[in-house]
């Protein structure tokens, strides 16, 4: 992407261009928030701004948070492989991933954690329990759902944290799977 | 309008806002007080034609000369200026009988700006009064900061909007006159019910899309115009999301580049210290709010935003 597209993009989530990721998922959701209810602060223009307007804006808003995301997920990714530090990374540690290729629980509670995000806020935008990415952090496997659902909770989480989600789910269901294994053979 | 040289300066700030009460006066003397603390050359000028009022803030005395006698008389403003007890500072007061707000011209008030950048300070901190007067407006145009004081409640929102509008408006047509535009604004404005206009942003993209070169000048007074916006007296920390959709609507429907500098505690040690006739900033120099009103000075002083997520 072009660096004029990608000033754009954060002028229009209202940041700097050197705002990090998690800055970036919060100016979305409030921007979006904003824009989709009636806030107080909205009343003066409610006849002038249009519902067509409205909806203007919150496309732009859209897809601003789309290609920042892609743009860094992207970054992201080249960084991994590279094995250097990603420019999402705040403390320039992500290089690590490299070498842990398999997506365990406590690898994506790493990651979480350096982006400077908590549980709760992971919680609300992805509307998954936070005491069940708590059991998917800490591989309580036994407290957690079925496979199907379990699935579609890891990748929706690994989304959230610009990885790739099925990357990221296969390598998690298959240790579930390992562990499910194991508790067969015990019984 | 006389500016580039204070504007790099960014010599003189008004603070205004459009409900009365939301605190400018206070945001005023908390300026002034803090910079001349810094070693700091600071004049604080009064021109609250309803309530000039700042010397209560400072603990003073109504000063017995005002601006008037610079307009009548032709006074110099720094014989105008009296002592506030506050080193490096002082003051200027405008005058409620006689500073008849619609007796000053425009001229005199280009005179007035002329006078004030000649000032040996190095900030000038001019507290408007409430209201969308032209006077006001004009006064925080010529400004190189604009500062506008918000609370978070419904009217504050609703009277800083129609202010902000009413200086947006103001500057495009005065600017458009300037280049020999003015009819454009005029007319379209006055066709507006033809051209289906119903609001500013309305009026300029119809101008922008009937004349190009007209909009490059819009565009041009949008980059000018530069709004700094302090959120006052919040009782709690969802109040501060009032702050964050108010520079986003200014934002994104005025097109106006706002910047959200800070907040303040809603604080009773503020009627104390008048009551008191200590200035606040030196009175609860340690409180909550003092501390906040140092972070949103110094956002304005390097032109940041406050930061408001986790990094």
């Amino acid at each position: 992407m072009s660096k004029k597209n990608l000033k754009r993009y954060f002028e229009i989530l209202e940041l700097d261009s050197d705002a990090s990721l998690s800055e970036i998922k919060n100016a979305y959701a409030r921007l979006n928030r904003l824009y989709s209810t009636n806030s107080m602060v909205m009343t003066p223009i409610a006849d002038e701004f249009s519902k067509e307007k409205r909806l203007e804006v919150l496309k732009q808003i859209e897809e601003a948070y789309k290609k920042l995301s892609e743009e860094l997920k992207d970054e992201h990714q080249r960084s991994v492989n590279l094995g250097k530090p990603g420019i999402s990374s705040e403390n320039g540690a992500e290089g690590e991933e490299v070498e842990s290729v398999s997506f365990s629980g406590d690898v994506l509670r790493q990651i979480r954690e350096k982006r400077g995000i908590y549980l709760y806020e992971v919680a609300l935008d992805t509307k998954i329990r936070a005491e069940i990415l708590e059991n998917i952090e800490h591989e309580r496997f036994d407290a957690l759902p079925q496979e199907v659902y379990l699935k579609g909770h890891v990748s929706n989480y690994a989304r959230y944290l610009l990885l790739d989600p099925r990357k990221v789910a296969d390598d998690y269901i298959s240790r579930y799977k390992a562990w499910k294994a194991e508790a067969k053979d015990k019984d | 309008m006389e500016k580039s040289r204070a504007e790099k300066e960014g010599k003189i700030w008004a603070i205004g806002g459009g409900k009365g009460g939301t605190g400018k006066t206070f945001v005023t003397s908390a300026i002034g007080t803090y910079l001349a603390g810094k070693g700091k050359r600071v004049v604080l000028i009064d021109v609250d034609i309803g309530g000039a009022n700042l010397h209560s803030f400072l603990g003073i005395d109504r000063p017995k000369k005002s601006l008037t006698d610079f307009f009548e008389t032709g006074a110099s403003l720094s014989k105008l200026a009296v002592k506030t007890g506050i080193d490096n500072m002082s003051l200027i007061t405008g005058d409620i009988h006689s500073l008849a707000s619609d007796s000053i011209k425009f001229t005199q008030k280009l005179k007035l700006f002329r006078h004030i950048m000649k000032l040996n300070k190095h900030y000038v901190i001019i507290d408007l009064g409430g209201g969308s007067h032209n006077n006001t407006i004009d006064t925080f145009l010529m400004a190189d900061k604009r500062i506008a004081v918000l609370e978070p409640e419904i009217i504050s929102v609703e009277n800083m909007y129609h202010f902000i509008k009413n200086a947006l408006f103001r500057k495009l047509r005065m600017s458009l006159r300037e280049y020999g535009f003015k009819e454009i604004v005029e007319q379209m404005w006055q066709k507006r019910e033809e051209y289906k206009i119903k609001s500013l942003r309305e009026l300029m993209d119809c101008i922008r899309d009937s004349f190009s070169y007209v909009g490059d000048i819009i565009d041009k007074e949008l980059s000018d115009f530069k709004l700094y916006l302090v959120l006052n007296k919040i009782r709690s920390s969802d109040d501060i999301l009032i702050g964050s959709s108010m520079k986003s609507i200014f934002m994104k429907y005025l097109c106006v580049d706002t910047r959200f500098v800070g907040f303040v505690e809603y604080d009773d040690s503020v009627w104390r210290s008048i009551r008191e006739r200590r200035p606040f900033m030196l009175n609860y120099s340690f409180s909550r709010s003092a501390k906040e009103v140092e972070v949103f000075i110094e956002n304005l002083l390097e032109g940041k935003e406050i930061r408001l997520s986790r990094n």
